[in-house]
């Protein structure tokens, strides 16, 4: 027999006829890595995907904020999925206003013109009127055109007591090289409206307290001609650019480019400056004033790897604008699997900014008053980082629960200001911790 | 994809002393679970995720189920299809174990085992049907990667090799994940898998193919798996030669002095069942062949 004496032969001659057993049984653990995957693959085509998340964040004596997030997931057929997000938040507490502290108590009206607070000697000035609830709903759909081509769209929308924001984006994906490699263009759009409590203040008018007026009516002349009328309004028009390249049969690599555009007012209502004389003693306080415009460009590079038993990724974020804020973001994550169903997660990210162009912890009485000040931390030199953990337990049903606790501290810098007199006894630069802990449920 | 009612299939759960077995049918086979445990709650959700996983599997690659993930890629009509992480898992073993086999085991050889028909007095299909048949068999012809499939209009696939070991493995791991405390034996028509060490080895029956629902031999196993080919009900006798179901998928033709059947012990069923059906593809060789893979088999002939 021809087809008999083949085989013998084959089986005599192929030395790796032997290790068949031994590869059939190293290829089939592909198909057992992925349970997890696969269960909540086959869920996701099937039903709703819904996400419950209820976060706390906590600065130490300044804004507490609880948020609670709902995401829904549904797709249909293979090709396209609809996303749904619902995030209600609630802030409380107090944020620093940009005033300096003094060596005695110094009184500030209220943003709405009712009422004035009183900030002790030596305390950082805050402004405690600070409480607002927010709500933001987010839609997107995704479609997958052809095995080529994916298109995205997306609308949202958000609410709060002084501010509202409606934006719509697009994006479009192709896929190369047998998918190895895809490059996503998106651009998307945003319209805001501020409308300040008491109205926008008019830009370095100096803010006028009561005490000072014998009477009401003379006061409230006085504060209304430091206000603007009307609401204002906020333009962004963002476009992205960017490539996925798988690297290996674990390692893909991501890089972003983003360009953005914003245009209209983009000063901070709430925010003031200290004008102060060359021993540090408050001669009054400046509503901020920011540029109309802000060009900013972002640039961002990860990598993403598959271990044995986990995933970790590192990123790195470059941010510059032409208000000359530029910013270094470096941050990893690492997933490790205890078992198929538990998993720990450390988080670390440390970021640095050098401050924009107009940004002044205080003005000097004596220099003129320049275009643009503001004395925003947020807009300072800084550096901060997160240390965090996290950890998922998958349930049966393939439910989901996670817990997340996050420690952040943000280290503002003097950035070469001379401190005059009295104000060299205050830190100016205070460091502001605070706490992220979320509870999330998937089901 | 539209939505696929998954109506539960019936199962039953009885006491035994040793703990509870399960029963139901899926894949066109008598199923059990043998479960040492003596909590009724914790031997009813076993049963309950077993049921549940071997239906999802049944579902998404039964060729007897239209709409699934397998008929919308045997009707692509040569397009190319996104698929899943699984699918794309079950394609990569399958394309390894084509290539193990030098093309003896080919999960789009369906269409020429279709020709045959192993009953008494079946006509032969005609040398040119099987001629023209092979020109849509050939696993080198797709093109796959982890998200798209394509391949050649007129090509179909078959998980049929495999989805039975397939779901008898993912059902024992599941198990040993969620109870990795308890002892269990998966049982699909013959095909088994013992995810976890039992002190007292379970005792498997084997078939005497000459003599049916007769246990012939009685393997011991602690933990491991085993898969049996062969179907030795179905034979064809062409000019006084024996020819069994396997088809070889390079001549068209069955392989000559298959074994009756062919058992496997591994360490996994996909592994033992592809040991198995590797084996029964070499005919007059399969022993030889088992012997030098060093494991354990049991050949009827």
């Amino acid at each position: 027999m021809t087809n008999r004496q083949n085989t013998l032969k084959k089986i005599q001659t192929k030395q790796q006829t032997k290790q068949i057993a031994s590869a059939l049984a190293l290829a089939s653990c592909g198909l057992f890595t992925t349970s997890a995957y696969a269960t909540e693959l086959a869920k996701k085509t099937d039903d709703w995907k819904i996400d419950a998340a209820l976060m706390y964040y906590g600065e130490q004596d300044r804004v507490q904020a609880i948020e609670a997030i709902g995401t829904a997931q549904k797709a249909f057929g293979d090709d396209s999925v609809l996303d749904l997000k619902l995030v209600v938040d609630s802030l409380t507490g107090s944020s620093a206003s940009g005033a300096v502290a003094q060596s005695t108590s110094q009184t500030f009206t209220r943003p709405s013109g009712n009422g004035q607070y009183h900030v002790s000697a030596g305390e950082t000035p805050l402004d405690d009127t600070f409480q607002d609830t927010r709500v933001q709903a987010n839609v997107a759909w995704s479609e997958v055109l052809n095995p080529d081509w994916k298109l995205s769209v997306g609308a949202y929308g958000s609410k709060e007591f002084d501010y509202m924001s409606i934006g719509a984006n697009v994006g479009i994906e192709r896929g190369f090289n047998k998918d190895n490699t895809t490059l996503f263009l998106g651009t998307a759009y945003s319209f805001d409206v501020v409308d300040p409590e008491g109205g926008r203040p008019v830009d370095l008018s100096a803010m006028v307290i009561r005490d000072n007026f014998t009477t009401e009516e003379a006061y409230r002349t006085a504060f209304e001609a430091t206000r603007q009328s009307g609401s204002d309004n906020k333009q962004t028009a963002d476009l992205m650019l960017g490539v996925t390249q798988v690297l290996s049969e674990r390692w893909l690599l991501q890089a972003n480019y983003g360009l953005s555009s914003v245009n209209g007012y983009l000063t901070d209502p709430y925010k003031v400056l200290s004008v102060v004389d060359n021993n540090g003693i408050t001669e009054e306080i400046l509503y901020e004033s920011r540029p109309d415009s802000r060009l900013k460009h972002s640039f961002y590079v990860m990598t993403k790897g598959a271990l044995d038993a986990g995933v970790v990724d590192f990123s790195y974020r470059y941010n510059t604008d032409d208000w000359e804020l530029t910013s270094h973001t470096l941050e990893t994550h690492y997933r490790y699997y205890f078992s198929g169903s538990f998993y720990g997660q450390l988080h670390l990210r440390y970021y640095q900014q050098s401050a924009a162009d107009f940004y002044q912890p205080f003005l000097m009485a004596d220099t003129p008053l320049p275009e643009f000040a503001s004395a925003d931390y947020r807009i300072g030199k800084m550096t901060a980082y997160t240390i965090g953990v996290k950890f998922g337990h998958k349930l049966s049903g393939g439910h989901e629960m996670s817990y997340r606790l996050e420690y952040y501290q943000q280290d503002p810098k003097n950035d070469g200001t001379t401190i005059p007199g009295e104000l060299q006894n205050f830190d100016l630069f205070p460091t502001q911790k605070a706490i992220a802990a979320q509870f999330s449920y998937s089901f | 994809m539209p939505t696929l009612s998954l109506k539960k299939t019936p199962y039953t759960l009885s006491r035994r002393d040793w703990g509870y077995i399960g029963e139901f049918r899926a894949m066109a086979s008598p199923c059990e679970i043998l479960i040492a445990c003596d909590e009724l709650d914790i031997a009813d959700d076993i049963l309950d995720m077993a049921v549940t996983e071997v239906q999802r599997i049944e579902q998404k690659y039964s060729r007897f189920i239209a709409q699934n993930t397998l008929w919308h890629l045997n009707h692509a009509q040569g397009q190319k299809q996104s698929i899943d992480e699984e699918t794309w898992q079950l394609m990569s073993f399958s394309q390894q174990c084509f290539q193990l086999s030098e093309g003896l085991f080919d999960i789009s050889a369906g269409p020429l085992m279709a020709l045959w028909r192993f009953e008494p007095n079946a006509p032969l299909p005609a040398h040119a049907d099987i001629l023209r048949t092979k020109a849509l068999v050939g696993f080198e012809r797709i093109d796959f990667n982890s998200r798209y499939l394509s391949m050649p209009a007129g090509m179909q696939l078959d998980f049929g090799g495999v989805a039975k070991e397939y779901a008898v493995d993912r059902v024992a791991y599941e198990l040993a994940e969620s109870y990795p405390a308890i002892a269990v034996l998966v049982n699909f028509g013959g095909d088994i898998a013992c995810p976890i060490e039992k002190s007292v080895p379970w005792q498997v029956g084997i078939e005497d193919p000459q003599r049916l629902d007769h246990a012939a031999k009685v393997l011991s196993i602690r933990q491991g798996a085993l898969a049996t080919s062969g179907d030795t009900r179905r034979f064809i006798e062409i000019e006084g030669k024996r020819y069994g179901h396997i088809i070889d998928p390079r001549t068209g033709y069955p392989v000559v002095c298959a074994p009756r059947s062919v058992t496997v012990l591994a360490p996994n069923c996909v592994t033992a069942g592809m040991l198995a059906t590797m084996s029964m593809l070499q005919g007059a060789d399969a022993e030889v062949f088992l012997t030098q893979q060093c494991v354990k088999y049991s050949i009827f002939r």
